[in-house]
């Protein structure tokens, strides 16, 4: 696998060459620091651009064009990471090898007039598109519930820090879809163009002249931006006293999820002894909590944590019956506090570092993920693979007991089912 | 070992059956550092009652007992956890149920030779106790619980439960919760003594790997493994053509209704034999009429009458049933004009050509993923009983006219009918 990365000026673009695939993705991004009050403004313009062009007005049209190239796909979606809201939209294509000559330039043609030429009448949007997308919105607004695990943990954040962008609900708010008209939507859509970061990936079986010279001509972006803000979100101190906070629901299972902040730690514990801790305690496939919460108690069938390094906090989530809620989280505590107290051995360490190891090749095996690992080396200034395996492995037992002492559970959030059992 | 060319993806296959009945499908990549491996059977929540081995007489088991045994073989009598095992040398593993099938997997980067020798070791061995067998209830009914929660799969469950009078099928893979308290020791033993057998069994691995050294390791552990049943008989269910029960509503926990269709069509009055061939026209009539690109989408899409489709086709043993479900604030509009669509049907060739070539495009990109090849390969184990080589040539001999006279059998009107609309009253506050 090679990579190559070019500042074109206007974006960077980054070039990797895999023979693994058969498959080329084009993936590109756009950020730029979050606000509230844009983020289901984002999400609607995100759906739009993919839904209908100028030149096909019909979602059937455009779905019609993407099967006649072989199958490709674009696709979009809108993550946070830390401060900044990001914006993929991503292409996936059969290498001309298994289509026929052309057929990648075509795609990427496609991919352009789907981000620079889309459905706009009179300076706004198209009215009949934009109130299909805002429908379906409110509806999975309005239906937000039905999944209670994902319900529980955006609960879980906004009774942890309600003004934080961590507990931001990245689906949206009712209240701002309906502020949102042709008009304003299209205005916004100017504003990414001109001001957000951009970066264009590419992986496949490519060759790097030829991309970069299609790219420079099809991609001939003029626009020169540049954005401060940080990534990482400001440390918060934890509750002196943990709070707990039951709300209850029409369900059969309880949806317990624990927030605890992280605290003082350094970039080096954060990239490396975190991740560490985190497949010890909840995250691996043999993790503390997932072989003594659920094989040895039977509490409940799921049980995990994951750390969320850019909010410095680290999320715990597990289905539990209502009547166990207690005796879970004293469980969930005795296990962080073993930690805490370095009752843990070399052997779960190896372990957890073989696990890294495996994750690592994995990756590799992903398209997606790989375009993933060089954004983060982009933005955040991570390691390459190379000096992640290298400095993981060097991680020592002492390590990873200091930063168990720097986490701390600060919310304990249940959504109660109180639907009695159907049987 | 016996090679086969995966026609049209450049990619090989090997395979190769043991004395005793058990087939190993190998597929090895030269440009992988992963592996993915499974080892089956076809043992899955749709069989129920059956001649168990070394009986004479049939009996019936409590439903969600092969999902329960799934779980429960993870208990080794050593006491090492097989997660433990594999996460050594941070390797993953899983398993899953089916309505047809259970399958154990195990999938990384490292000591290939090691896991899947352990990976046939614990499936080899069963370790059920009362204790053991009790402690699992509360996990799984937690499972189930789980689901029951996701309104999604409640309306899956309605669907199958309704369209089906007596086949199995119409029970959820879990089971209920009052199922599993029934569930005893010897029930687990009976029901692994006879299905988890190498005739009924199979194995495959694609990814990194030496091919040679597989063969050996499975030889090694399983060669000797006596196949104690060579047929087994299990309960034909008499199921009748007509719906179960045609129109249900439910309302439940939700904000938007959901809607689902079941449409149950007798294989013998479909008349195409072949049951690839059969699943490839019945597969192709759905995407045209229903898929992303389809008239009908961009119908309702604009009288914006729903915020998501889906459709998907049921199978059991004599029966081809379409499943449409979708979430609409007008249910009796939509199903309507659902309805209509498939009254008058009409095929457009330039759309069955596209369709075509959409197929075989994703043929190719499947091949990239070891596990997607794994998955794939496993369907048609289950369903075809064999390794499909040429899929690719199939999907471009596929005829309009055959389709349109497939269609001209075909009535829209064995239909079962499930809505979930949302409870007026509101969950007490605490």
């Amino acid at each position: 696998m090679e990579y190559i990365k070019k500042d074109l000026g206007s974006y960077k673009l980054h070039m990797i060459k895999t023979k693994k695939f058969k498959t080329i993705r084009v993936k590109v991004s756009f950020r730029r620091p979050i606000v509230k009050n844009e983020i289901t403004m984002r999400n609607i313009l995100s759906d739009m651009l993919v839904q209908t062009t100028n030149k096909y007005k019909t979602k059937r049209d455009l779905a019609i064009k993407a099967q006649d190239l072989y199958a490709a796909s674009i696709s979009s979606g809108n993550t946070r990471i830390g401060n900044y809201i990001n914006t993929d939209i991503i292409l996936a294509v059969l290498n001309d090898k298994y289509t026929e000559d052309g057929n990648f330039s075509n795609a990427i043609d496609f991919l352009h007039e789907v981000i620079y030429d889309p459905n706009i009448e009179n300076e706004g949007f198209s009215e009949e598109q934009l109130n299909i997308i805002k429908t379906r919105t409110k509806t999975s607004l309005e239906s937000l519930k039905e999944d209670s695990s994902f319900y529980s943990l955006i609960r879980l954040l906004e009774i942890m820090d309600k003004d934080s962008p961590m507990s931001y609900r990245m689906v949206g708010y009712q209240e701002d879809l309906d502020q949102i008209n042709s008009k304003n939507l299209y205005q916004y859509y100017l504003d990414i163009l001109k001001k957000d970061l951009m970066e264009i990936f590419i992986i496949g079986d490519i060759d790097f002249t030829e991309t970069e010279e299609l790219i420079r001509s099809k991609f001939a972006v003029k626009t020169f931006k540049k954005s401060r803000k940080k990534y990482y979100l400001d440390e918060v101190k934890p509750r002196k006293r943990k709070q707990v906070v039951i709300e209850s629901d029409a369900n059969s299972q309880s949806k317990l999820a624990i927030g605890a902040r992280l605290t003082g730690l350094t970039m080096y514990e954060r990239n490396y002894p975190l991740t560490l801790y985190n497949i010890i305690l909840g995250g691996g496939e043999d993790s503390k909590l997932f072989r003594n919460v659920r094989e040895k108690k039977s509490l409940c069938y799921y049980i995990n944590s994951v750390p969320q390094k850019l909010d410095n906090i680290l999320i715990i989530r597990a289905g539990i019956d209502k009547k166990n809620i207690k005796k879970t989280v004293s469980l969930i505590d005795k296990e962080i506090n073993l930690i805490k107290k370095g009752k843990i051995t070399e052997d779960d360490l190896n372990m957890a570092k073989e696990f890294f190891v495996t994750a690592m090749d994995s990756l590799l095996e992903s398209q997606l993920s790989i375009l993933d690992h060089y954004y983060m080396m982009e933005v955040l200034n991570t390691d390459d693979i190379g000096t992640r395996l290298r400095k993981m492995n060097e991680v020592k037992l002492s390590e990873v007991v200091k930063v168990a002492k720097k986490i701390k559970i600060d919310t304990v959030y249940c959504l109660e089912g109180v639907n009695n059992e159907r049987d | 070992m016996k090679e086969i060319k995966l026609k049209d993806l450049d990619q090989n296959c090997y395979t190769q059956t043991l004395k005793n009945g058990l087939n190993i499908i190998l597929i090895p990549y030269t440009d992988k550092k992963n592996y993915f491996i499974t080892y089956a059977t076809r043992y899955g929540s749709d069989i129920n009652a059956f001649v168990p081995v070394g009986g004479k007489k049939g009996i019936t088991v409590p439903n969600g007992i092969a999902h329960f045994l799934e779980h429960k073989m993870f208990e080794q009598e050593d006491g090492v956890d097989p997660f433990s095992f594999f996460a050594e040398s941070g390797t993953g593993a899983n398993a899953s149920t089916s309505n047809t099938s259970t399958q154990y997997i195990c999938y990384g980067t490292k000591e290939f030779d090691k896991n899947l020798e352990y990976l046939l070791k614990y499936v080899n061995e069963p370790y059920f106790t009362d204790e053991n067998v009790e402690k699992e209830k509360g996990i799984i009914k937690e499972e189930i619980k789980m689901y029951n929660d996701i309104p999604e799969s409640v309306l899956e469950n309605k669907l199958k439960e309704n369209l089906y009078h007596i086949d199995p099928h119409r029970i959820d893979i879990a089971g209920s919760c009052s199922d599993i308290d029934k569930i005893t020791k010897e029930d687990l033993y009976t029901c692994y003594n006879t299905f988890y057998n190498p005739k009924n069994m199979f194995i495959i691995i694609a990814g990194n790997f030496d091919k040679e050294q597989a063969i050996k390791i499975i030889k090694n552990s399983l060669d000797t493994k006596e196949n104690r049943i060579d047929r087994i008989t299990i309960k034909e269910y008499k199921e009748p053509k007509s719906i179960y029960k045609k129109e249900e509503e439910i309302s439940t926990n939700i904000k938007v209704p959901k809607i689902a269709l079941g449409y149950k069509f007798a294989k013998e009055d479909l008349k195409i034999n072949d049951e690839l061939e059969l699943d490839l026209y019945l597969s192709i009539l759905s995407t045209i009429l229903f898929g992303s690109a389809s008239l009908f989408r961009e119908n309702v899409r604009k009288k914006n009458l729903m915020t998501n489709f889906y459709f998907e086709w049921d199978n059991i043993q004599k029966y081809k049933s379409l499943l449409i479900y979708s979430e609409t604030e007008n249910p009796e509009i939509l199903i309507e004009e659902v309805q209509k669509e498939l009254d008058h049907i009409e095929i457009d060739e330039k759309d069955f050509e596209r369709i075509k070539k959409v197929w075989i495009a994703n043929e190719v990109k499947m091949i990239d993923y070891v596990e997607t090849t794994v998955n794939n390969i496993y369907d048609d184990m289950i369903r075809y009983h064999k390794v499909i080589d040429n899929k690719v040539d199939l999907i471009r001999k596929l005829d309009i006219k055959k389709l349109r006279d497939l269609i001209s059998r075909m009535k829209f009107n064995n239909r079962a009918k499930v809505i979930l609309l949302p409870k007026k009253i509101i969950a007490k506050k605490k």
